[in-house]
């Protein structure tokens, strides 16, 4: 065993940790700089601060899924559970029938109670039912979606539009403090708190050495069920959380809001870096991918303002898929180089064991 | 034996930058068994690769059949007549024997697949080499040896000239050695060269006819079998002799205290009514043939797989563990047979392979100390000897006897009293073999009492000081290790109940 390689090692996984993040920031500039030459509006402060607003409840839902993605697993129900937490507690609360209204508070409990009931149930579906995590989010993503709207049109009598007020204090928390986005400084803060819990504490440990063998985790004495549905409830929790700021930047949603929202979730944690099975995570990166797309979304968006009769949504959509798919790929033929190497690395290992040690 | 089938000459492979194979001959004949040993890292597996086109060569000459080749794949080097048993069967285990023996290249009628015919040349096949297989049943529901014999036929049915059989018995019972062996003497006389790789010199003296030896890369020399002793042959490997001698009697003291008791213990089909005690400071060797329900008891009891029904006592008080979690809160532990499976975080760090069952000893504010991690599973991996560049290097790039090392680790980082080794031997070379057996007899120095689950016989003559053994699920018997023999305990591991 040496010593000395230590330090140097710890620099070189670094680098080797750092280069995807930093290959996505330059891509992110890249865009940033490709969509102003388009048209110079992008830069402008006005599309900054949509930009900002847009990008935050992404960037929760995705830092959310970090956790459920790294056990190896899926959650493909924080789309609805997001829309469908907001558009039940505004249902329930009455919101938005006068700006001041008196129960507007109530529904930030309302909201994140749904969103860890939706993350236990999911965890509980997977990690006691045995049920593949894609069909058990699938099926949950369904069931909310149709479960907010039964209970919106009973309550309300209503089924296009859940209002909010569009302002007052819940916009001066969650997403304008006076011209400033706080909405940013919300992720900011969450991102510290996942880079944390992932990297730091039992339960972040616990679920990447799920996401990496979990029956060896489980004979290593690990309560693998119980941490599965964490990861879960966390991904619940963090959906609520951003629909939080969700409905402050758009007071008037629709169900439908939420459909697809959890593919660009997810396809934002993929683009970062995290493994699609399980066993590493990037906070980093999840919060970068949710950069990307944002900024692919309003750029394109801008582009096609001239009005050349092409939907920018449907354009947005095809390069997303062609970015994900992209991302994904170089993850396996970076895997399948390493592997290459692999093959030789245990005469390797051993060779390099017995230098250091003599 | 014939005429030379296969000249390997100075061949010569680096991989950026460490010098893999250092000039190795090898010659094989015609209808010859010639054995490759080498502890792990000597490079063995690498000249196989390079034989048969996984990896360049980048020195050297290989003339196959007086014609020299230089294959780019494995799809060449089979086409030529070579073909490679490895040690783990990639097969698939949902099709049936004959589907997976044709699979790629099934016989058809049209554009529809020939059932019958496959089935019929399956039959064949295994009429040709003497063995009996069912080739309509589902490759799963086979042992792992006759999952072999399957990759065998399959290999014959190529028309393969040239046989490379990588560790074939180290998941093998007796019987199945026998039967293998049996095969492989059919296969000689019909002119097949073969390639042995194992471990077990036992089998190396009956099998083959000559051993090339290598270590660290180089070839060190080649011997005809009949004129060396295996005392020889580990010279050559690893430079010193090592004792295989028997315990001749049991270590433990008599009124050593029952540290844990298990009483009819019922779980699944595999574990009918098992009763035994383990005393402290003893290692209580567990034999029998594959599939006699040893394993399953070790997990049964350890709460990895439900049990029926069963009483365990821990020092005399009764303990309900259902799951892992529970057996390790009560100072039990298991080291799977199946490491990859059951055991490792392939790609994790050493650190984190040693410190995943004592992460709690870690914690200060809810926070994990990294640096004491790497700190304390340094010391627990240097105390087992584990050969690892550092504490950071992912566990995929160890040996397989380092990384059943750093799952030792593990547990002794989580100071548990019993320990349950579950084939702890199996896949690793001699010398960490006897290191791990030094290990052994420290820990029960200790105090610590041990279960180990062995399928080598004088593995279990070694090391235990009592034998229990078992058959088809029940326990056929106890000895005493000063009373146990292999004669004894292989009747016991053989005494079928009579219907």
């Amino acid at each position: 065993m040496s010593k000395k390689n230590n330090p140097l090692q710890a620099v070189r996984g670094m680098l080797a940790g750092g280069k995807q993040n930093f290959i996505i920031i330059l891509a992110a500039i890249a865009l940033f700089v490709v969509f102003t030459l388009i048209n110079p509006g992008f830069a402008s402060e006005g599309n900054l601060l949509t930009i900002a607003k847009a990008f935050v409840p992404y960037a929760i839902l995705s830092l959310g899924v970090t956790f459920v993605i790294a056990t190896g697993g899926i959650d493909l129900s924080i789309g609805t559970v997001c829309i469908g937490s907001a558009v039940l507690a505004g249902a329930l609360c009455k919101t938005g029938v006068s700006q001041e209204d008196g129960t507007l508070w109530l529904t930030i409990p309302i909201i994140l109670a749904t969103g860890l009931a939706f993350g236990l149930i999911n965890g509980f579906l997977v990690a006691k039912c045995k049920i593949a995590p894609f069909i058990a989010t699938l099926g949950s993503m369904l069931f909310s979606r149709g479960l907010t709207a039964v209970v919106a049109e009973g309550v309300r009598n209503m089924s296009s539009a859940v209002k909010y007020p569009t302002t007052g204090w819940f916009q001066k928390i969650f997403t304008n403090l006076n011209g400033f986005p706080i909405g940013l400084i919300w992720v900011l803060g969450l991102t510290i708190i996942c880079m944390i819990v992932m990297y730091k504490t039992k339960v972040g440990r616990y679920i990447l050495a799920i996401g990496s063998n979990e029956e060896a985790t489980r004979l290593s004495g690990i309560n693998t069920d119980k941490y599965k549905i964490i990861a879960y409830a966390i991904s619940g929790t963090f959906a609520a959380l951003a629909a939080l700021f969700y409905v402050a930047a758009n007071p008037s949603l629709t169900l439908a809001a939420g459909n697809g929202m959890e593919l660009d979730a997810v396809a934002g944690v993929y683009i970062g870096g995290t493994s699609t099975t399980g066993g590493s995570a990037t906070i980093i990166g999840s919060i970068l991918g949710a950069i990307i797309l944002v900024i692919i979304r309003q750029g394109l968006n801008l582009a096609m303002a001239g009005g050349v009769g092409i939907s920018a949504t449907n354009i947005t959509y095809a390069v997303t898929g062609v970015i994900v798919v992209g991302a994904v790929m170089l993850d396996v033929l970076k895997k399948k180089s390493a592997a290459k190497v692999k093959i030789d690395a245990i005469d390797k290992a051993e060779k390099v064991g017995t230098e250091t040690k003599g | 034996m014939g005429e030379t089938i296969l000249q390997m000459q100075g061949i010569q492979k680096y991989f950026s930058g460490v010098h893999a194979l250092k000039g190795v001959d090898f010659e094989l004949k015609a209808g010859e068994v010639h054995a490759l040993m080498g502890e792990n890292g000597a490079g063995k597996s690498t000249l196989i690769k390079v034989l048969c086109g996984i990896h360049k060569r980048d020195g050297g000459s290989v003339t196959l059949f007086g014609k020299d080749v230089n294959f780019h794949n494995i799809a060449e080097s089979q086409a030529a007549g070579i073909s490679v048993i490895h040690q783990e069967l990639n097969m698939m285990n949902h099709l049936t024997v004959a589907q997976n023996m044709f699979v790629g290249r099934e016989p058809r009628k049209g554009i529809i697949i020939d059932d019958g015919r496959m089935i019929r040349e399956a039959q064949a096949l295994f009429d040709k080499i003497g063995v009996k297989i069912d080739p309509t049943i589902k490759l799963g529901e086979l042992t792992v040896g006759k999952q072999q014999m399957v990759e065998i036929a399959k290999a014959v049915s190529r028309d393969c000239k040239l046989l490379v059989l990588d560790e074939p018995t180290a998941a093998l019972t007796q019987p199945e050695v026998e039967e293998l062996f049996k095969i492989m003497r059919d296969l000689q006389a019909k002119g097949i060269g073969m390639i042995y790789i194992s471990h077990r010199m036992d089998e190396i003296n009956r099998i083959s006819d000559r051993v090339t030896v290598m270590r660290d890369g180089e070839y060190v020399g080649t011997v005809n079998t009949a004129e060396v002793t295996k005392d020889d042959i580990v010279k050559m490997m690893v430079g010193r002799v090592i004792m295989s001698d028997q315990k001749e009697a049991s270590t433990v003291p008599a009124d050593a205290p029952v540290v844990l008791e298990v009483k009819n213990l019922n779980a699944g089909k595999m574990v009918k009514n098992v009763s035994f005690q383990l005393h402290k400071g003893e290692i209580l060797g567990f034999a029998g043939l594959m599939g006699a329900g040893r394993t399953e008891v070790a997990r049964a009891l350890y709460g990895a797989d439900p049990r029926q029904t069963g009483e365990i006592y821990l020092n005399g008080k009764r303990v309900n563990i259902k799951t892992p979690e529970q057996a390790v809160k009560n100072g039990i532990c298991y080291l799977s047979e199946d490491r990859k499976r059951y055991g490792l975080m392939l790609d994790k760090s050493v650190a984190d392979n040693s410190a995943i069952a004592s992460l709690d000893d870690f914690i200060t504010f809810g926070l994990i100390n990294d640096r004491e991690i790497t700190r304390v599973s340094a010391e627990a991996n240097a105390k087992l000897r584990t050969k690892t560049p550092s504490m950071e290097q992912l566990l995929k790039n160890l040996s397989g006897g380092n990384q059943q090392k750093v799952i030792i680790a593990r547990w002794l980082m989580k100071n548990c009293d019993i320990f349950i080794f579950d084939e702890p031997t199996r896949g690793i070379d001699v010398g960490a073999k006897s290191e791990i057996y030094v290990l052994m007899e420290e820990l029960v120095k200790q105090g610590k009492s041990i279960i180990m689950i062995s399928s080598e016989l004088p593995e279990v003559l070694r090391m235990s000081d009592r034998v229990l053994v078992m058959c088809e699920g029940r326990k056929t018997g106890e000895l005493d290790i000063a009373e146990a023999t292999q004669e004894n305990i292989m009747q016991l591991a053989t005494m079928r109940e009579e219907n």
